[in-house]
């Protein structure tokens, strides 16, 4: 799964960051055409719901989904299979 | 259905609320509740007064009735009365329960109505622009008290505890899980179930009390609350209860006899 902030939603307000214990979303810096500052995600998929939801089948943590008072904040699927590009060092 | 999100209308979003207004996330916690209970739009109802709060249940996909100020409590009587089989939820505001509603309120609680009310307390008129409602804390400064509120603030959850509803909680919108148990414990409660919501009226209150934006509020209402169990243990001690601060949690749940209760 993958962490989403829909930007035709989002008002900016910063709850977000208020709440993520791993600190996923932090502070924009700059306004979008809304003239909105969008929080950006630092390496969301340290979630725990990115990583657990599949497994459980249930929504786990999701405490800024919860608390995003304007329903901005959602997980999509991601493609089956994305291939990662790995980097050997020799 | 799955998902809470599913409650909403999706054409009707984005919402009027300002940037950062706590009502959004009481209407997420409430209707993921209502998710979980398992009930279906067709059996359910919002009703709500008029404020910023009251135009929660017009985001909702169910039947619901947008009445006049601090008529919520009277209109969902009605509908609870001749169908006691819908499952009826009130959105209300501070305003609107306590103020013009005030007498409503406590009477509903008499009688324990089969009803769910769940309001989002922002200690202030939201919606025409700030004044002073009947739970401004003492000293906040509002359009109304620009010298700082004299008058002490009615405590909402001890009021529906003495007026006899079946079950009271108080929680914050920093408390998303806590409130979401709260308002689905409200609904399984059979008479009247009240959930009193703290939340951040940034515009209305916050710039005015030193709180400049949601974030600050959020963050004051997570330091200011009090669990209830520690809040007891603090008077049992006889000692000073803080004045700044609020207990949150469970006031009160039990079994006088209740109207509107669906039979069996
Ligand atoms: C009979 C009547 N009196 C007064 C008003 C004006 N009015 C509209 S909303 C409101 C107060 C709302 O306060 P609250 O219920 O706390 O809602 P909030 O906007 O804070 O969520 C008032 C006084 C009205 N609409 N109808
Ligand atoms: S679900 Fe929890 S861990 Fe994942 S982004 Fe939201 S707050 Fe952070
Ligand atoms: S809580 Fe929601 S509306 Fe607020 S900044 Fe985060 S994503 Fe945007
Ligand atoms: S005025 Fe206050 S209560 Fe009304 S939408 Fe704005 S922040 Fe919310
Ligand atoms: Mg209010």
């Amino acid at each position: 799964m993958k962490l989403i902030i829909d930007e035709t939603r989002c008002k900016g307000c910063n709850l977000c960051t208020l709440v993520c214990p791993y600190k996923i979303f932090q502070e924009g810096t700059k306004p979008n055409h809304k003239g909105v500052v969008v929080p950006v995600l630092d390496r969301p998929e340290r979630c725990t719901n990115c990583r657990l939801q599949k497994l459980y089948g249930r929504v786990l943590c999701g405490v800024c989904q919860m608390i995003c008072p304007d329903q901005a904040i959602t997980w999509v699927d991601e493609d089956p299979y994305s291939p990662e590009k790995v980097v050997v060092e020799e | 259905m799955k998902d809470f999100r599913e409650w909403l209308r999706e054409d009707r979003m984005p919402h009027i609320y300002c940037t950062g207004c706590g009502n959004g996330t009481v209407i997420n916690c409430t209707l993921n509740a209502v998710n979980q209970m398992g009930w279906e739009p067709e059996n359910t109802v919002f009703i709500s007064g008029i404020g910023c709060s009251s135009r929660a249940p017009g985001y909702i996909i169910t039947d619901s009735l947008h009445t006049t100020h601090g008529r919520a409590i009277p209109f969902a009587t009605g509908v609870k009365l001749c169908r006691p089989d819908l499952h009826v939820v009130v959105f209300t505001g501070d305003g609107d329960l306590a103020a013009i509603g005030g007498n409503h309120f406590i009477h509903a609680c008499r009688r324990n109505i089969d009803l769910t009310v769940v309001c989002m307390n922002n200690y202030i008129y939201g919606m025409t622009g700030g004044q002073g409602s009947p739970c401004t804390p003492l000293g906040a400064i509002s359009t109304t008290t620009p010298y700082g509120c004299d008058e002490a603030p009615f405590d909402l959850a001890s009021l529906a505890t003495a007026a006899g509803a079946n079950y009271v909680s108080r929680w914050t919108s920093y408390h998303v899980k806590e409130l979401t148990r709260a308002v689905k414990a409200g609904l399984e409660t059979p008479g009247l179930s009240f959930i009193e919501a703290m939340v951040q009226c940034p515009t209305g209150y916050g710039r005015r009390n030193k709180l400049r934006d949601a974030r600050l509020m959020v963050q004051w209402m997570r330091d200011h609350s009090v669990l209830m169990k520690k809040w007891k243990q603090m008077e049992a001690e006889g000692r000073p209860l803080p004045e700044d601060k609020f207990p949150v949690g469970e006031f009160v749940r039990r079994h006088r006899p209740a109207m509107g209760v669906p039979e069996e």
